[in-house]
């Protein structure tokens, strides 16, 4: 399958102080990339490399097989989609003059405004001034303009930061239909919840480096301790391997009707962060 | 380069949009404005009078206007969107000089309805006008990208101000000391001569150096426009 980013080898110095070291990573077409670490590990540094915001110091950074500083070029800002911690909307107008703007900028006939606001459940808010918008309505508006025009690869550094439950939901049906209409999502995140739900692979970035890059299936499979935890009637918790014996002593448990629960004792992305990194993620 | 002006049209309109509602910017529009309607009343005399009111014009609303609204979307973080957009620099910095154009043309109109000028060359004057507009536009976007906020523009605008409004000043000490007579090459300084010369009965003729070095200055300062706003797209 296509690589739509190629990165090799990039680096990015600020002073003496290192952003990113050495790192190398692809993401497929049609596929949701994770770049999961805490704040200041370099995953908005990364994206801005890749949306030619910021130069890397040295090694390769291509989007769409081009180098990332022909992304200027007017073909291929088309084909990109960018939400970044800031809004970047304008705080006195309304939300559909704010999405007006941008369908003129990226030659997207207006009635597309209906669709998107539709996909972030906001399609009776046309008229809201941005400035009297809720946290999470204004992240949703934000999202709905980074996929006005139907990116064919889209940004999104941390998503749902600060939004609650519900709100993030909503973002994550949006992003999931866009996956489906075949969008490639590059997406940051300290979030192992979101991580799990959306993403295809992840790699974990910790102090600008990769230290960490595979499926969240097979990683949670990498550093699974083999074991099945059980939850009896009593209150007690145990854990049985999954072998032969553990299969026996389930069994004579459940046939005492003594369970109450069991299931497959895999870490969580968050605690293979912390066993890989030694670090916490927020 | 492409040039768009479906999305320069754009930018104008949510730009015009957006400063109907601030207040603190369109409300400068005025200060000329009313310096003009009194002057109007006691009566102007000498082209050095009408120019002080059009001086402060191109200050007040092309250059102040012009970086309050750059200085503001840099301030918010929405310029940013608009470089990450399909847009060319040609088509943003156009769109985001148009309402300061269209507003300092209409505001140096009112002002010379107001004070009654009626200069010996209208054609003459008014293509030396329009080519100022471009110049003072240019000072105010450079300071726009060169602040973080509106507030720091507005600082940052005021000595332009007053040495754009004010040098004409300086004019009856050049004999004194003839360094001053480097700023006879000003730009605005170039305007209010070529203003006394069509009143003597100046036309094209005699009047291309002037219009020639006012848009030497322009070209200059639209260079140097370009050149920041295209650093501004990557960050350091």
């Amino acid at each position: 399958m296509e690589n739509i980013i190629e990165v090799k080898n990039a680096a990015k110095l600020f002073g003496n102080e290192t952003a990113l070291n050495d790192v190398s990573f692809h993401v497929k077409k049609g596929e949701t990339f994770g770049f999961l670490g805490p704040s200041g590990s370099g995953k908005t540094t990364t994206i801005k490399i890749l949306t030619a915001q910021l130069r890397q110091t040295s090694g390769d950074a291509y989007v769409f097989g081009v180098p990332t500083e022909r992304l200027k070029e007017n073909k291929y800002r088309k084909k990109i989609g960018v939400l970044t911690d800031n809004s970047g909307l304008y705080s006195r107008l309304s939300i559909y003059e704010n999405l007006k703007l941008f369908c003129d900028l990226y030659d997207v006939p207006p009635m597309r405004i209906d669709e998107v606001l539709a996909m972030v459940q906001l399609q009776n808010e046309h008229k809201k001034i941005v400035s009297k918008l809720s946290k999470g309505m204004l992240q949703r508006v934000t999202l709905a303009r980074a996929f006005l025009h139907k990116p064919e690869l889209l940004f999104l550094d941390e998503p749902t930061s600060a939004l609650d439950p519900v709100n993030s939901r909503h973002i994550y049906k949006g992003l999931e239909k866009l996956k489906s209409e075949g969008t490639t999502i590059f997406l940051t995140t300290h979030d192992m919840d979101e991580a799990e739900t959306l993403c295809d692979r992840v790699a974990f970035l910790n102090k600008g480096s990769i230290q960490l890059l595979d499926q969240p299936k097979r990683l949670r499979k990498q550093f699974s301790n083999g074991t099945i935890r059980v939850e009896l009637m009593d209150g007690r918790e145990i854990y049985l391997d999954r072998g032969p014996d553990g299969a026996e002593e389930l069994y004579e448990y459940m046939s005492a009707g003594m369970v109450e629960s069991a299931n497959s004792n895999e870490p969580t992305l968050g605690d293979i962060f912390v066993e890989v990194t030694g670090r916490k993620l927020s | 380069m492409t040039f768009s002006l479906k999305r320069s049209l754009a930018i104008f309109r949510k730009d015009y949009k957006d400063v109907s509602k601030n207040l603190y910017v369109s409300t400068t529009v005025l200060m000329p404005l009313i310096l003009a309607a009194v002057y109007g009343r006691t009566g102007v005399e000498t082209v050095e009078v009408y120019f002080l009111v059009f001086n402060l014009t191109f200050t007040m609303v092309a250059a102040y206007v012009q970086s309050a609204l750059i200085a503001e979307e840099k301030e918010k973080n929405t310029l940013r969107g608009l470089m990450l957009s399909p847009a060319t620099t040609a088509e943003i910095l156009g769109g985001k000089s148009m309402l300061s154009f269209l507003g300092t043309l209409i505001v140096l109109v009112m002002c010379a309805f107001f004070m009654e000028y009626q200069p010996g060359n209208l054609l003459i004057i008014s293509v030396a006008s329009l080519i100022s507009i471009v110049f003072y536009i240019g000072i105010g976007t450079l300071i726009g990208l060169l602040t973080r906020s509106v507030m720091e523009a507005s600082v940052a605008i005021l000595p332009v101000a007053f040495f754009f409004s004010f040098v004409p000043l300086v004019k009856p000490f050049m004999d004194e000391y003839p360094i001053l007579k480097a700023v006879n090459f000003f730009p605005n300084l170039q305007l209010i001569e070529l203003a006394n010369q069509i009143e003597t009965g100046a036309g094209w003729g005699d009047s291309w150096s002037a219009i020639l070095i006012i848009l030497g200055w322009t070209v200059v300062i639209t260079s140097f426009v370009v050149a920041v706003y295209n650093r501004k797209m990557v960050d350091h």
